[in-house]
């Protein structure tokens, strides 16, 4: 039986002319996992919030939805509540309370269970999930995993029919990230509870997915398994912005136009390549980046040793690296290794007690606080809106020249210039916080590149925007090394420092292990590496991104092609 | 974790309401005498740590107090000296003490409180009174900590691009502060929709709203209270006829030894020590449990 019905649902925010949902028709079975996807942007989180009716955004809607059959209006509050569960995108902001326990049994509170049901479902959602150890802890000494896990499970102690999950792992590290996306899996295989998930890290929900939804502009274009939508996306142009998202097997796959069973994870790409393709030419020809001269050294830390507090343990011990003028350098590595610390002090925000740090080859020490951050080193923090005051975008950047105390005239030149290479002239009336996450971290940006930085420190950039907006970070990102702006991020997205960066770097027990440029680094790696290269090791050295392995893919086939006739 | 903090927070509420409610008003010498001991032994058995490193805080207090009394009130027939023509007496210097040992003794069975009623049992004895007001209670001990996180890396943000409050002059130093708040209250306000809605998503707002604790209110629990509740009626019972009443001024009453009062010092007594030998037994137990292991 369908357990949601969609039917011919359009909706529209007030006072805005496109519809956000237009002509909507979808159903869902009773235990179906289903992954919705697409560009930011396409409606598919209005989508999902239209599910669940406590939340519905307001505006003109017309259509219905149907909940096992009845319509979802008109649907008892008490079964609305309990039966369809909503797991939000930031861990932090759906934590009501301020104890583990009592989190996991809020909703049975609002619910008016007693308290014996309450005490039996709380223990067994904590024995499910593995909450025990952190049972009775304050909820504020979790790791972003565990709160997020801690939401699902306190939704999951209402026993949900559908569970709706709007990029629950977009905040997460990637090992946070596969570990929550695999308890979805055990909730769907060993409870048969149906789950529809948006998501744009779509590597590892693809291949576990019942039914893959595709949506674009407002409406649904691909609705199928997730084998026949590969086969049907084969039929978009490999540059749509839709297909970056993809799991790189498939991207491989439909870049080469080959017609056959698309291979959704490694394993399946990995003998898809063997079956399709010789490895005559092994790697491609390897263009070192020695175009920038060594001695152009602007950042230097020479055994860096930090901790937060005396009786504290090192975060740091012995951190030295060196960063060249117009250079891209990404730091990587687990959580708690102390990359964001690496951060800090680079930054001047934390002073080491040992070693030193050079900027422009004077020590750090001898620069004033305005100094530093003018002409300089400026930091893009993790959210961009911590750096965002102002109502609209324009007056963001009004006021930071201001505080600069440079002329309006040379301001707005440069200004001008940063707002075309950012490609942010439109949204100079927004106001930041209407603005997506990609767009608030242009803007960010932008504000930072007024000060008329030589280094750059990024946190996590690339951390909850889709594949779309990352590519046009990574332009952001060459247009400011053709200033010979030197960039260093910290970063849990492999594949991304893999595809842009010309320098990464493993950090490890806070220190730098291993350093190389990306080809040479990943090709090092063994389980630290992108997927591309996962994938295609068994054939190809050095290919790192699947641009890599398609180029190669492609030279191999014209191999082929001229060498098979000889052959015969 | 101490024996007598598992018992129910009913229990320990009324034990601590009846304590410190009697001993504030008790300046009855045995009386005050029974209350010393006890406050002192249950803060060394509970809060040994912070009792012992305040001892250098509360030992002047106790004799300043004791002091300023004789200074202020003359009252009194045992005249010892004179000072500047104003007498000195006997009665007015016991009563000083006697009043230090009452204050500092309240001191101490406030600071055993704040170690045995910690902030969730206290919220879970609100809930019964008010959910909605335990909910809010909840809430903030949340936000607080969040908000105080928050702050830290707004400023290190405003820091980094040269607009922190270490930066310029006093005028833009106040501007900056004024900024990192702006943006704090932003921040909060854009939260708090999604927090709403997270609330409102699990059901917030249905009609005959329940409150779950981890608390169960076994038969001990029920046990101890009964002791509780029946000792301090004796006492109040006591204290309405007036026998647990004693006079300094003018002069010293007499101490009265009848079957009655004896009684009530052991009522009284009893009650004090329910949470010493809660512990002791707690403690022996435990010392029989590991031999016989």
């Amino acid at each position: 039986m369908a357990l949601i019905e969609i039917q011919h649902v359009n909706f529209q925010y007030p006072d805005k002319h496109e519809r956000v949902l237009d002509d909507i028709n979808l159903i869902i079975e009773e235990g179906e996992f289903a992954v919705l996807c697409g560009t930011s942007g396409c409606g598919k989180s209005t989508l999902l919030k239209h599910l669940k009716r406590e939340i519905a955004p307001h505006g003109d809607k017309s259509g219905t939805i149907l909940y096992a059959g009845t319509a979802l209006a008109d649907l008892p509050d008490r079964v609305a509540a309990s039966e369809i569960g909503f797991v939000m995108q930031n861990p932090e902001n759906q934590i009501v309370t301020d104890k583990v326990w009592h989190e996991l049994s809020f909703g049975l509170e609002n619910l008016g269970l007693d308290t014996m049901t309450i005490r039996r479902r709380v223990a067994e959602m904590a024995n499910f999930f593995g909450i025990q150890q952190w049972f009775r802890k304050s909820t504020m000494e979790l790791s972003g995993g565990q709160k997020q896990l801690l939401n699902l499970a306190a939704i999951m102690a209402m026993q949900p029919k559908l569970l709706i999950l709007d990029e629950p792992t977009s905040q997460l590290d990637p090992i946070a990230a596969t570990e929550f996306i695999g308890t979805l899996q055990k909730l769907n295989k060993e409870l048969g509870l149906t789950i529809i998930l948006v998501e744009h890290r779509l590597e590892e929900v693809f291949p576990i997915a019942d039914r893959v939804v595709v949506m674009e502009k407002g409406r649904i274009i691909c609705n199928d398994s997730p084998q026949d939508v590969a086969q049907q996306l084969k039929a978009f142009d490999a540059s749509h912005p839709m297909m970056l998202g993809l799991p790189t097997p498939v991207r491989i796959n439909n870049a080469l136009q080959i017609n056959d069973i698309v291979p959704l994870t490694i394993r399946d790409g990995r003998n898809w390549l063997t079956k399709h393709f010789t490895n005559e030419l092994r790697a491609l020809e390897s263009k070192l980046s020695s175009e920038i001269p060594p001695d152009d050294i602007v950042l230097e830390v020479k055994e860096a040793w930090f901790r937060y507090e005396k009786n504290a343990q090192d975060v740091l011990r012995g951190f030295s690296m060196q960063v060249r003028a117009g250079e891209i350098v990404s730091i990587l590595g687990g959580n708690g290794t102390g990359k964001t610390t690496a951060l800090g002090v680079m930054s001047g925000l934390y002073k080491p007690y040992r070693g030193k740090v050079f900027i422009n080859g004077k020590s750090i020490k001898k620069f004033s606080n305005g100094e530093l951050y003018r002409n300089n080193l400026a930091v893009l923090p993790q959210d961009p809106l911590t750096l965002l005051v102002e109502k609209k975008v324009q007056l963001e950047f009004d006021s930071i020249i201001d505080v600069l105390g440079i002329s309006k005239e040379a301001a707005n030149v440069q200004l001008n210039e940063i707002i075309t290479t950012l490609n942010i002239g439109h949204l100079l009336d927004s106001h930041p916080y209407d603005l997506s996450g990609g767009e608030q971290q242009k803007v960010a940006l932008a504000k930072v590149l007024l000060l008329n930085p030589k280094i750059i420190l990024l946190d996590e950039p690339t951390k909850g925007i889709d594949a779309y907006s990352k590519e046009i970070f990574a332009e952001v990102l060459q247009a400011l090394k053709k200033r010979r702006v030197a960039v260093v991020m910290v970063t849990h997205d492999i594949e991304f420092s893999a595809q842009y960066s010309d320098r990464c770097a493993m950090f490890f027990d806070g220190n730098i292990v291993s350093e190389d440029e990306p080809k040479l680094f990943y090709s090092g790696n063994n389980f630290y590496t992108t997927a591309a290269h996962r994938m295609s090791r068994h054939l190809y050295d050095f290919a790192v991104t699947s641009e890599d392995v398609i180029s190669l893919c492609k030279h191999n086939q014209q191999l082929e092609q001229t060498t098979t006739p000889v052959n015969v | 974790m101490k024996a007598f903090e598992t018992y129910h927070p009913i229990v320990l509420f009324a034990y601590f309401a009846s304590v410190i409610g009697l001993s504030m008003f008790y300046m009855h010498p045995v009386y005050l005498l029974i209350t010393c001991i006890g406050a002192i032994t249950l803060s060394l058995l509970l809060n040994r740590k912070s009792f012992v490193s305040g001892l250098k805080f509360f030992v002047p207090m106790f004799f300043i107090a004791a002091i300023i009394n004789p200074l202020i009130s003359h009252d009194g027939e045992i005249i010892l000296f004179y000072i500047d023509y104003n007498a000195i007496t006997l009665e007015a210097i016991v009563y000083g003490f006697a009043m230090s040992i009452m204050i500092c003794s309240v001191i101490f069975w406030f600071g055993c409180y704040n170690v045995v009623m910690t902030s969730d049992k206290f919220l879970y004895l609100f809930g019964k009174v008010s959910p909605a007001l335990a909910l809010v209670i909840s809430l903030t001990l949340r936000l607080v900590p969040r908000f105080k996180h928050q702050i830290t890396i707004i400023s290190h943000a405003q820091k980094t691009i040269g607009m922190d409050i270490s930066a310029g002059n006093p005028w833009q130093r106040v501007k900056s502060g004024i900024r990192i708040i702006s943006i704090l209250i932003t921040w909060a306000l854009e939260n708090a929709i999604e927090t709403a809605d997270s609330m409102k998503a699990r059901g917030y707002g249905l009609k005959n709203r329940s409150t779950f604790s981890l608390f169960v209110f076994e038969k001990r629990d029920g046990f101890l209270l009964g002791i509780i509740l029946t000792l301090l009626l004796t006492n109040i019972i006591g204290s309405y006829f007036g026998m647990t009443t004693y006079y300094f001024y003018p002069t010293f009453t007499e101490l009265a030894l009848t079957p009655i009062s004896i009684g009530l010092y052991i009522s009284y007594a009893s009650l004090l020590v329910i949470p010493i030998v809660i512990e002791i037994r707690e403690a022996i137990k435990w010392r029989s449990l590991k031999y016989n292991m």
